[in-house]
Parts: C-alpha cells; structure tokens; sequence
C-alpha cells in the first residue's frame, strides 16, 4: 500500500474510533431500549407525585362517611370533594397536613353557576345581581347536598 | 487445497466480520423483541392498555375546574399563560363571525362581554394534547426527547431536551409550551403517573359535569369505547392525517 494511503486510512480509523468512544460516553444506556428515546425516562415521567387522592378516598377510609354519603346521594354526586377542595393526597397520607379550606365565596359558586350563555341549556343559573342578596351560597343552599326551589 | 493469499485474505475477512458483527445483529434484534414484549414499568404492561379521551363540549359549563386542577397536579407553573389543558368559548354572532377565547385558560371562569341578543349560538370547548398516533411533534424533535410509548401516550423527556421548541411549532394544536422553570418543551401526559396506577387523569376527576371521559381503547366494554360506538364523534383538524386519540362529541364546524 501507498504510504500516503496508509496514512489516510490509519487517520480514518483514530477518527471512527474516537466516534464510537465519545458515542459510548454521550448516549445514555436505556437510549434505544423500547424506541428512538431515553427508555428511563418512561419510570422517571411515572414517578411523578400524584396530588389528587379521588373522592373514594375521602369517604372509604372511614374518616368523612357520614358527608360521603350526603354527597353521593346529591345532586352535586358528580362533583368531586377535590373539585372545590383542592388536591388533598397529601391530607390523605399524611392527616396532619390540612388541605387549604375550600372556597366558599359567591364567585366560585358562580364559576359553574353564573347565568353565562355558552352553558348548555337546562344547567341550574343565576344571576348573581338579583340572586340571594349578595350572601353567601352557602347560607341557603348546603354544597354537599343542593337543592331546588 | 489451494488458495492464493488475496482468496485467504478475502474469505478470512469475511468471516471475521460476520462473527463480528453476527452477536451485534442478533442482541439488537433481541433487544427491540424483548422491548415490544417486556414493559419498562414493573407492576403495569403498557402493551395491554391503549389509551383514549372523550370531550362531551354538549355537556361542558367552562368552569375551568379542570384547568386548575391540571395546574395543579403536574407543577404547570400557575401565573404564567401556559395550559396543559384549558377550556376555549366560542361565540358565534349573528353577523356571522365567531368570537374565540379563552381567558386565562378558563381558570378564573368566563363574563359575558357580549350582549346575548347579538349571540346566534355559543359554546365552550375544552382542548388538551391529542396524544396523535401519527404526531408531528415526536418526528421533528432533533433528539429523541419526545416519543409514543406502547400505550399510546406521547410524551417528553425532560432530562433529555435541549429546549429548542420545534416541537412547540410543529403542534398544530398548540398544545405544548415552554416551561420557563424546566427549560424544556412541555405538554399533557394524559397523567401518565395516575394511569399507570389505575387512575384517573386529574382534569377529568376534577369535572363537575363528566365532560371529560378517559380509559381503554383495548378494552372494548370500557366507557370511552362504549361512547365511539354509539354516538357521533368527530376529532380536531382530521384533514391532517395526524390521528388525534381525542375525540369530541358535539363539534362544531367554528372549532379550530
């Protein structure tokens, strides 16, 4: 072989090996596992903390039966206990961590029932200018169990 | 026998290379079957679940609970305009425009800004990512960082993005963001972390209407098929060929 051939190929291969190395180094091991992606990354994305403990939580533990079954006989049944009180895992977990007290002003009420003309036909709406005497909903109508003049 | 050098050399080398690479070929092979078969996640094989949304828009009241509640769940930061989900209202007037918003992502609620008699129809329409078995966001990410796992549930690998946000462009739903305190692209992962544990995302927990259906498209008695089944769906831009896995009830022709 030509010596300036050899040189070159000698070159080429440094050059393919140091690839490969660097390579090696650059790429994480569960790269390529399952598909083009860091296979790892699937367990870390699932590791994540859960924040929202579900309604049967509350209630099947045996600590908030007796307005569990208010509720799950009402008209509000499909509204969560998390809905209006906030992520509560922790609580759940851990009883001594209270979840911040639900919001009980007219506006939060009014975020579902606030007569707003995209809300399908038939929803239960007010309006809050002429509706309960600037009180609190919660002075007339129970959130647990509502009711229907 | 008789073989000249340059015949030796020749077969010599083939050989060599074949026994070479032979184990590589062979452990890539095995590697990618093991992977269709074997889950990453111990306690849950995501080869037996594929993963589907169902938006009732006849049903939602654009209370934004689930806006919130996605805030909440997955650390989106909470004062910035960014929204794994959020809830759009459409108003279509009798001038024949139609009036598209959505302040805050829905999460402080809607006011009527717009006298009712000047309103033909109006409605709301709450969006989240399509989790698309055909997106156009996992082909264009430089880096691998952004992939459909077996269960059809596209997401983003935060260790490994660079933050370029070309995937933030190639969404034609506009529903990922930047998020400033990662530094990385981000978007909805169907709550990947309650669904693999058997529950459910927290948008759809936290909708007072059951707006929001999520489960099993394997599965055929599960709610979502059920609804496929019966009733008349539509999904976002269908003309796209991106294969949406978010299927509305009840969308209208204004959506976009």
């Amino acid at each position: 072989m030509q010596p300036h051939l050899k040189r070159a190929f000698t070159l080429l291969a440094i050059i393919i090996i140091a690839f490969i190395f660097v390579r090696s180094l650059a790429v994480p091991g569960s790269f390529g596992e399952y598909g083009w992606y860091r296979g790892d990354s699937v367990n870390e994305l699932r590791s994540q903390d859960i924040e929202y403990a579900g309604s049967r939580t509350c209630g099947d533990v045996g600590c908030h039966n007796t307005l569990y079954s208010i509720w799950n006989q009402s008209r509000h049944k499909t509204v969560n206990c998390e809905t209006c009180h906030g992520p509560s895992e922790k609580h759940a977990s851990n009883i001594r961590i209270m979840p911040e007290p639900a919001d009980d002003s007219r506006d939060f009420c009014g975020l579902c029932h606030y007569n707003r003309v995209a809300r399908p036909d038939g929803f239960p709406q007010v309006d809050p200018e002429t509706h309960g005497q600037n009180l609190r909903c919660a002075y007339c109508h129970n959130p647990h169990k509502p009711w229907f003049v | 026998m008789n073989l000249s050098r340059r015949d030796f050399t020749k077969i010599g080398s083939k050989i060599v290379i074949g026994a070479a690479s032979g184990p590589v070929i062979i452990d890539a092979l095995v590697k990618k079957a093991r992977a269709l078969e074997i889950s990453p996640l111990r306690d849950y094989d995501w080869n037996e679940h594929f993963w589907g949304y169902v938006v009732d828009t006849t049903k939602c009241i654009g209370c934004g609970r689930c806006a919130n509640a996605c805030k909440l769940e997955n650390e989106v930061p909470f004062d910035e305009p960014v929204y794994r989900t959020w809830v759009e209202r459409y108003r279509v007037l009798k001038e024949g425009e139609a009036v598209i918003d959505s302040p805050n992502g829905s999460i402080d609620g809607f006011t009527d800004d717009i006298p009712e008699d000047e309103i033909n129809k109006a409605f709301y329409v709450p969006k989240i990512c399509n989790h698309c078995e055909n997106p156009p966001c996992v082909q264009v990410c430089p880096v691998g960082a952004t992939y459909t796992t077996n269960d059809g549930v596209v997401l983003v690998d935060y260790e490994y993005c660079i933050g370029c946000r070309y995937c933030i462009q190639a969404c034609p739903y506009g529903a990922r963001y930047y998020n400033n305190e990662k530094g990385t692209a981000d978007k909805c992962t169907w709550c990947y972390h309650r669904i693999t544990r058997g529950l459910l995302p927290a948008c759809v927990k936290a909708c007072p209407v059951g707006a929001r259906k999520f489960g099993d498209l394997k599965d055929t008695e599960s709610e979502v098929n059920k609804i496929l089944d019966r009733e008349r769906i539509n999904v976002h831009k269908p003309e796209l060929g991106t294969k949406p896995k978010v299927y509305y009830i009840g969308l209208d022709r204004v959506v976009r």
